[in-house]
């Protein structure tokens, strides 16, 4: 425990040269821009500045991606309450009591508990971090192929249970994205596949294509398709009566931090979109154990503190299984461990020992970095709020410009430009049909580590697939797996049950 | 709304069927000894299952499923538009170069979406034009093609 504290002392001396400080603070007020801008997320967000630290070390570079991830969870709740816009989808809870305390004079008040429930959140969370981490870490050392395969496979069953309207349709996105992992050379003999002749493809597809073309561009065709009227729409930024929490409010709020962040923490560290699912969580037991659950939706201090908190943990704790096990668990971190590849790093429990410069100082970042948003946000929360002013008409076609540049200085390639198209087109059809890309953008990153395991298990048991449940920790998860699979259908027979009962 | 979810099964169905019968040209192997093939051979079969019990499920199923996007007369031929746009910048962008395909982009994109007075729309290109080509080209030294301005 001691090393961890020392090792974390390190973190902050790496992560406060004036360098890295540049770029925490680049990344938490680009990642607050996006937050506040509806129809680019963090995903895109995220994909779109990989380019930019290309040119920077390591961990400078994952300094600014993940202020890019928890900013935007910050800007996110400034258009909820304000607005009633969540800038993204983890702030959609915080539309409900945030907007009607906004309505009620008291925005200012809201927008400071948010940014003190999620200061308090990852404080708590930077200390989860730090005495879970390194001891996972040791734990995931026992980990061969046949328990990579049986936790990736975990992950997607779990993510298509949690995202999009139905298991099956997530499902058949994992599996198209697992497929189009496939395309370019054979990890392991080094043949070519799906290639077709065409020499850009050997590389297989650019992952931040996929990203930028589903979550950008194909939120921007959503929009383009939408009525006149919604792109001439100007938003009204209501006016600051009160700009700070009563101590009442404090009050209020204290448990509901505390609780927020435990839960937040806890769902970060499992598969899904854990800042979405968080928020959900949070709202439901802060209603379920209020004196006064009606004033839940009428402007609960509570129903705004406790989410916001619960979302800014599962946010830092989602890290954990990235870094340690090297599986990202949602899409947002399935981008940074792109980011992680593409600078080199391959993320997996011996991350600790090989970058402890990297790992220790994007944590210590993490806390600098919430700190600085709370600076960031307080004083300057009305200005954020008029970049809304500007008309989408306008802002759509800056989006485009934007995902296109960033596009090619990826590889200085205009057919990556052409996948990202195709992407946003695709993006966009499934978006109407109700189709889910997280699950297929975390199929395509994981896809050839998935494959590899797979094969290698195979290879070690000489083709007996018995080795995916002789070997404890592989069936736990297969096992977890088969559960949440057939939950779906445990439910229906039990709605069916009560209805014939 | 239903038949064009089972649609979109049948799609993805065919994307399984495809993708099954270009892994039978690679090297299968054996479970011993996986080929280049087996793993998204099998990917190919297991997207087909998913696929066939989605159909089935959608065509049994007696709930019809809302359209999720509010649609406008002309949203159509706008989205078709922006698209044509779009796709003929990025055509143009290695002959034109980035600052010349940049602003043809955002003329284009900004009169497609109804973004009116000519001035206007000419203006917010050309700064937007400019603001990204000193951003990117010059600042942060990112080679986008020059084209024939050689900028």
């Amino acid at each position: 425990m001691i090393e961890s504290l020392e090792q974390l002392a390190f973190g902050f001396k790496v992560a406060s040269t004036l360098n890295n400080l540049f770029y925490c603070f680049t990344g938490v007020l680009v990642g607050t821009l996006i937050g506040v801008l509806p129809g680019i997320g963090p995903i895109a967000g995220i994909a779109l500045l990989i380019p930019a630290t290309l040119s920077l070390d390591p961990t400078a570079a994952i300094i600014m991606l993940a202020g890019i991830y928890y900013g935007a969870m910050y800007g996110g709740s400034t258009t909820s309450i304000l607005l009633n816009v969540p800038g993204e989808t983890a702030s959609v809870i915080t539309c409900i009591d945030g907007y009607q305390m906004a309505q009620k004079g008291r925005a200012g008040a809201a927008l400071a508990l948010c940014a003190i429930g999620s200061f308090v959140a990852g404080t708590i969370g930077i200390f989860g971090l730090v005495f879970l981490a390194p001891p996972l870490a040791e734990a995931a050392l026992a980990f061969g192929p046949p328990e990579y395969f049986a936790l990736m496979v975990f992950g997607f069953i779990v993510l298509s249970n949690v995202t999009g309207t139905s298991i099956l349709k997530s499902l058949m996105m994992a599996v198209i994205g697992l497929i189009v992992g496939t395309i370019g050379l054979d990890p392991v003999t080094g043949n070519e596949r799906f290639t077709f002749g065409v020499i850009d493809l050997l590389g297989g597809i650019e992952f931040v294509a996929v990203a930028i073309g589903l979550f950008g561009l194909g939120e921007v065709l959503t929009n383009v398709y939408k009525p006149q009227e919604l792109l001439d729409q100007k938003v009204t930024v209501p006016r600051f009566k009160e700009l700070y929490p009563s101590l009442g409010d404090l009050k209020k709020a204290f448990f509901p931090i505390l609780r927020g962040s435990g839960l937040g923490f806890g769902v970060g560290l499992v598969p899904g979109p854990a800042p979405v699912l968080a928020t959900y969580a949070s709202y439901l037991v802060e209603k379920k154990t209020s004196k006064h659950p009606e004033e839940f939706g009428k402007g609960a201090v509570e129903g705004v503190a406790g989410p916001e908190a619960a979302n800014n943990a599962a946010s830092q704790s989602a890290f954990i299984p990235l870094f340690v096990l090297g599986v990202p668990f949602g899409p947002t971190t399935a981008i940074l461990l792109g980011a992680l590849l593409i600078h080199g790093i391959n993320p997996g429990p011996l991350m600790i020992k090989d970058h402890p410069m990297l790992f220790w100082g994007v944590i210590a970042s993490m806390y600098i970095g919430n700190f600085l948003l709370l600076l960031l946000n307080l004083p300057f929360v009305p200005l954020f709020a008029n970049i809304l002013r500007i008309p989408k008409k306008i802002l759509l076609p800056l989006v485009v410009l934007f995902c296109i540049t960033g596009m090619y200085s990826v590889n200085n390639s205009v057919f990556d430009i052409w996948v990202m198209l195709i992407c946003g087109g695709v993006g966009f059809l499934m978006m109407r049909r109700g189709f889910d890309g997280a699950p297929l953008l975390l199929a395509i990153v994981l896809g050839p580590r998935l494959e590899v395991a797979f094969r290698q298990s195979l290879m070690i048991s000489h083709g007996d697939f018995g080795i995916f449940v002789e070997r404890p920790i592989a069936a736990l998860f297969l096992l977890g797996a088969l559960l949440f699979l057939t939950l779906p259908v445990l439910r229906i027979g039990y709605r069916m049950m009560r209805k014939g009962g | 709304m239903k038949k064009e979810e089972s649609i979109s099964g049948v799609v993805v169905f065919l994307f399984g069927l495809v993708t099954m019968l270009a892994s039978l040209k690679m090297p299968l192997g054996n479970f011993r000894t996986p080929g280049t093939g087996l793993f998204p051979f099998s990917l190919g079969i297991i997207l087909m299952i998913l696929a066939a019990m989605f159909v089935v499920k959608e065509l049994i199923s007696r709930q019809d499923v809302k359209g999720q996007i509010q649609r406008a007369a002309g949203a159509k031929k706008q989205l078709l538009l922006f698209l044509g746009v779009l796709i003929l910048s990025i055509v143009l962008l290695n002959p034109l170069g980035y600052f010349l395909a940049a602003f043809f982009l955002m003329a284009g994109l900004l009169w497609i979406l109804g973004v009116r007075g000519r001035l206007f729309v000419v203006l917010i290109s050309l700064f937007t034009a400019l603001t990204s080509h000193v951003l990117f080209v010059l600042w942060l030294k990112i080679p986008l093609p020059r084209g024939i301005l050689g900028l």
